[in-house]
């Protein structure tokens, strides 16, 4: 049974008990006992799911960790937040996804002019099924629900990932001044509408909207 | 036990007179009371023949002794800060990753070939510690900086850990290392998973690993 712990805030410990979860491509500490890395070429996805991902930017570079003990995952001293999904589906953008486990499937989905506005392409991952997920976030994430009646407006560079069932619209607040250069460098926001939770980094990507 | 960690990235030493304290050159963020920091040529302890080892060894960082009565506050680069506890035992660290430590500790360059002979120095190398690696020995505490927080994994005769050479942040203890290649044609074929090598660590003791695989 694979066990996802955190050890201190930016340490993912993993148990595994002779099964294989996916990893970011080197993205292991240290570990305990057995275990075998094997890079995984388009995500494991299969040969449609490498043809999507070189097609829509959304790259992703996995391993496959497979063994018998504790194996260690960080990413450059970046924070880790775990989410655990039954059956529900998790958006998030392949540089913040660390690990997740072999219940979890991923792939890919198209979110209009939103990823264009991250830097990050018009394409998103997704995660779906039963199992645990470890995003990573610059900074602890803080998770904002969103109900009916209370959207929710997010910078693109903070953006992480949202989970539930939320409408995403992309709006701009360009106007003369931003076209003097004299813009406030929030002149981009993703709206979210509906139901679900959203995860926000306290840090900044850069962005091409940050830059407005 | 003179260290206490204020934070994940200060710590406070407690100073009394007679007793001296080594500590990276303009680590000190505040002090209290009467201290002195004076420069210290040699680099450490342990006269002339030990600095000139030092520098062959390129482990030399430039070092202040701490002197005097208060309390002062060490910190360096935003980095965190782990204090470990030697109790008889030889913690292996680089020199550059110390910043902090007790008087009553004695200084040492150790040759990695001495414990791996040529995989020792290819290991080296990989690691990114050089041909060299700064030993301390006795009773006190120093404090380690590393990129982002540091997780303490013990090390058992039947439980050798294995560590991202990346990672690695330092070990003490009665401890072996040598490293350990999963070199396959993938990697040959740039399909590699990005954890090739590792250091695998065995006998009695604790390693340190950073949550970063950056260097200092």
């Amino acid at each position: 049974m694979t066990d996802f712990r955190l050890h201190g805030s930016k340490v993912l410990a993993v148990s595994l008990g002779g099964d294989a979860v996916k990893a970011k491509n080197g993205s292991m500490v240290a570990y305990e006992g057995r275990m075998a890395f094997k890079k995984l070429t388009g995500g494991g996805e299969g040969l449609r799911g490498m043809v999507s991902r070189r097609l829509t930017g959304e790259q992703m570079t996995v391993m496959e960790v497979k063994g018998d003990g504790v194996c260690y995952f960080a990413d450059e001293a970046r924070d880790i937040n775990l989410v655990r999904l039954s059956g529900e589906k998790l958006h998030v953008e392949a540089s913040n996804l660390l690990c997740t486990d072999s219940g979890l499937r991923t792939g890919t989905t198209f979110t209009g002019l939103r990823g264009a506005s991250q830097g990050n392409g018009l394409f998103t991952t997704t995660v779906e099924g039963t199992g645990q997920a470890a995003l990573l976030s610059t900074g602890p994430a803080v998770l904002l629900r969103v109900s009916q009646g209370a959207p929710l407006q997010v910078d693109p560079g903070a953006y992480v990932g949202h989970q539930g069932e939320l409408r995403q619209s992309f709006q701009s607040g360009v106007n003369f001044r931003t076209v003097m250069g004299e813009g406030s460098g929030e002149s981009f926001q993703i709206r979210f509408e509906g139901e679900g939770l959203v995860y926000v980094q306290p840090s900044e990507r850069a962005t091409v909207g940050g830059d407005l | 036990m003179p260290f206490r960690e204020l934070s994940a990235k200060l710590v406070e030493a407690q100073l009394v007179p007679g007793q001296r304290m080594f500590s990276q050159r303009g680590a000190m963020v505040a002090y209290k009371g009467e201290v002195s920091f004076t420069p210290n040529i040699q680099g450490g302890q342990g006269g002339f023949g030990s600095m000139i080892g030092r520098r062959v060894a390129n482990e030399a960082t430039p070092l202040m002794t701490v002197e005097g009565r208060g309390t002062v506050m060490f910190g360096h680069g935003g980095h965190h800060v782990e204090v470990i506890e030697l109790d008889g035992d030889t913690l292996c660290v680089e020199a550059d990753r110390l910043l902090a430590f007790d008087g009553s500790l004695q200084q040492g360059t150790m040759f990695l070939g001495k414990d791996g002979g040529v995989m020792g120095m290819v290991r080296g190398q990989m690691t990114g510690q050089g041909l060299f690696t700064t030993t301390l020995q006795g009773k006190g505490g120093a404090a380690v900086m590393a990129h982002g927080g540091i997780i303490r994994l013990p090390i058992t005769p039947d439980h050798p850990v294995h560590v991202d050479p990346q990672a690695y942040v330092a070990h003490h203890g009665d401890v072996r290392n040598r490293l350990s290649s999963a070199l396959s044609w993938r990697d040959m074929v740039g399909r590699g998973s990005g954890e090739a090598f590792q250091l695998e660590l065995s006998g009695d003791g604790a390693v340190f690993v950073q949550a970063s695989e950056e260097k200092l």
